[in-house]
């Protein structure tokens, strides 16, 4: 009986962490110069080099922003459907509806967002034909912005309606109905309830969602790559661009950034976890 | 009479759940209600917190119409069933959730909660979060945080039910003894006949959403309708020589 969960470790090591572990150590490696086919030896020049343009931090700070606020609307949207519209949300039509963007992949919501959103999108034609603008080119800029306002808005609609399934679940698991009621019947009103009862109790149950959702959308890709502007870059976007440039001799800075992004994760991760086993017990 | 209740009916659909039921008690006492399964007494427990409307009846707590008036404004506490306790907030949290509903001052709260935590016999659980809990102090955290508010008057929906023997027998003490001691006027409804009987000052029989009230115990031991008297006659026959 007991071979069956050390099968199941060596299992998950092989195929799930070794492969990833491989491939961290082979970028850091590359990162300094060890192996690669230019390389020179080891070298501190690649990190020296990355660290000083500032362009890894900037990018950085830009995707945390953009994932940011990403999730933080993506949640407040989510909760005011959850909670707004509950007795709708248990009617097929809707359920359906609601589950219907998850099945969008990232890079045709991309493209889905550019048809709605652009100067020569959907809203845009919709505002001309009502006559709040008098040419295409005055609709507000929302695609390769330099505010990531197409990334985000591309974020909301992907990531919502998971985070509407998600409270629906711990509202009814957690009976958060009922301890409402017992709320109200210990002296409590409408917005005490919310605030002391509903809300904490969605958030301690899922705020760890919150923070990987939001390391998920820190690595997002086709989103950023299809919506997003020259400068700054999303982390990912700017990962791949380092990798694939001309010139070979810089491709190691593209590995500092990859490495320098997964420590920074792990860390954050690891933290997180850390806090968890520590809050059980207050 | 401190609790006067005239005339309440409630259905749900076309079934009639609570059926002009009249009752009253006097402020301090309890009163049993018994009653199977579907017999309306959680209803009519609801009715009386305001967590339900009632068709037709009115509901009077020391003279003051309660009709019209929420959950919160009726100062009575409704006891679950189950031991409910609110999943992120500790022991402590949940025995003061009340009180800092009313903005008591926290140097306050702490008093009363680590009073109410001593008189619960849960003396150094103040800190574990519920699911730390076994079930009896779960049910007495609960039992705390609904005391600890005073309410005008407590509505207990057989709290006991889910314990093993011993603890529920434990439950039943420390109920009688907080209730003497904070003087709680309460409702206590019940699908165990000794539990009725052990529990309430006065007591009352439901069936299908009326509910009879017996001037005193021994009326009620008298009834057949109760059930005393069969349960009686089996643990004698168990006595019987050549059973």
């Amino acid at each position: 009986m007991k071979s069956k969960p050390a099968f199941g470790l060596l299992f998950f090591f092989l195929l799930g962490l070794l492969p990833f572990a491989a491939a961290l150590v082979y970028a850091l490696l590359y990162s300094l110069g060890i192996v690669g086919i230019l390389s020179e030896g080891v070298s501190l020049a690649y990190w020296h080099q990355v660290l000083q343009s500032g362009e890894l931090l900037g990018s950085f700070l830009y995707s945390a922003l953009l994932a940011g606020t990403g999730v933080v609307l993506s949640v407040t949207l989510a909760l005011w459907i959850s909670m707004g519209l509950r007795t709708s949300l248990q009617h097929r039509f809707w359920s359906l509806l609601l589950y219907f963007p998850l099945a969008i992949p990232g890079m045709v919501a991309s493209f889905l967002s550019i048809q709605l959103l652009s100067k020569a999108g959907f809203f845009s034609r919709i505002s001309m034909k009502l006559g709040w603008i008098d040419r295409l080119q005055e609709f507000p800029d929302w695609i390769n912005d330099s505010y990531g306002i197409g990334i985000i808005l591309t974020f909301v609609l992907i990531v919502s309606p998971f985070f509407v399934i998600l409270f629906s679940n711990v509202y009814q698991n957690e009976r958060i109905a009922e301890l409402s009621t017992l709320a109200y019947s210990l002296g409590a009103h409408g917005k005490q309830v919310f605030w002391q009862v509903t809300l904490p109790i969605l958030f301690s149950k899922t705020k760890r969602i919150m923070i990987l959702y939001f390391i998920f959308l820190l690595g997002s890709y086709e989103i950023p790559l299809v919506l997003g502007q020259e400068s700054p870059q999303m982390l990912s976007v700017l990962i791949i661009r380092e990798l694939k440039q001309f010139d070979l001799k810089l491709i190691p800075e593209g590995y500092v950034v990859a490495v320098a992004y997964t420590v920074v994760i792990a860390i954050a991760a690891l933290l997180v976890f850390r806090r968890r086993e520590v809050q059980v017990h207050e | 009479m401190f609790l006067e209740i005239k005339q309440l009916s409630k259905s749900f659909q076309n079934d009639l759940i609570v059926d002009r039921l009249s009752l009253s008690l006097d402020q301090h006492r309890t009163l049993s209600i018994l009653g199977k399964s579907g017999c309306g007494k959680t209803t009519l427990l609801k009715l009386i917190a305001g967590l339900e409307t009632a068709d037709q009846g009115s509901i009077r707590v020391n003279g003051e119409d309660m009709s019209g008036k929420t959950p919160a404004e009726r100062k009575i506490v409704y006891l679950y069933q189950e031991d409910l306790l609110f999943p992120h907030l500790s022991v402590r949290g949940n025995i003061g959730f009340g009180l800092k509903l009313q903005k008591i001052p926290a140097s306050d709260i702490k008093e009363q909660v680590d009073l109410m935590i001593q008189r619960l016999e849960l003396q150094g659980q103040g800190d574990k979060m519920p699911h730390q809990l076994s079930g009896g102090q779960r049910q007495r955290v609960s039992f705390g945080r609904a005391i600890i508010t005073n309410p005008r008057l407590l509505l207990l929906d057989e709290p006991f039910g889910s314990l093993d023997v011993g603890t529920r027998q434990r439950m039943q003490e420390l109920f009688k003894e907080l209730t003497a001691l904070y003087g709680i006027t309460s409702l206590f409804v019940t699908h165990d006949l000794k539990e009725a009987i052990l529990m309430g000052d006065d007591i009352g029989l439901m069936k299908k959403g009326s509910l009879q009230v017996y001037p005193d115990k021994q009326d009620f031991l008298l009834d057949p309708g109760t059930g005393v008297r069969s349960e009686i006659e089996f643990w004698e026959s168990l006595l019987k020589p050549n059973y």
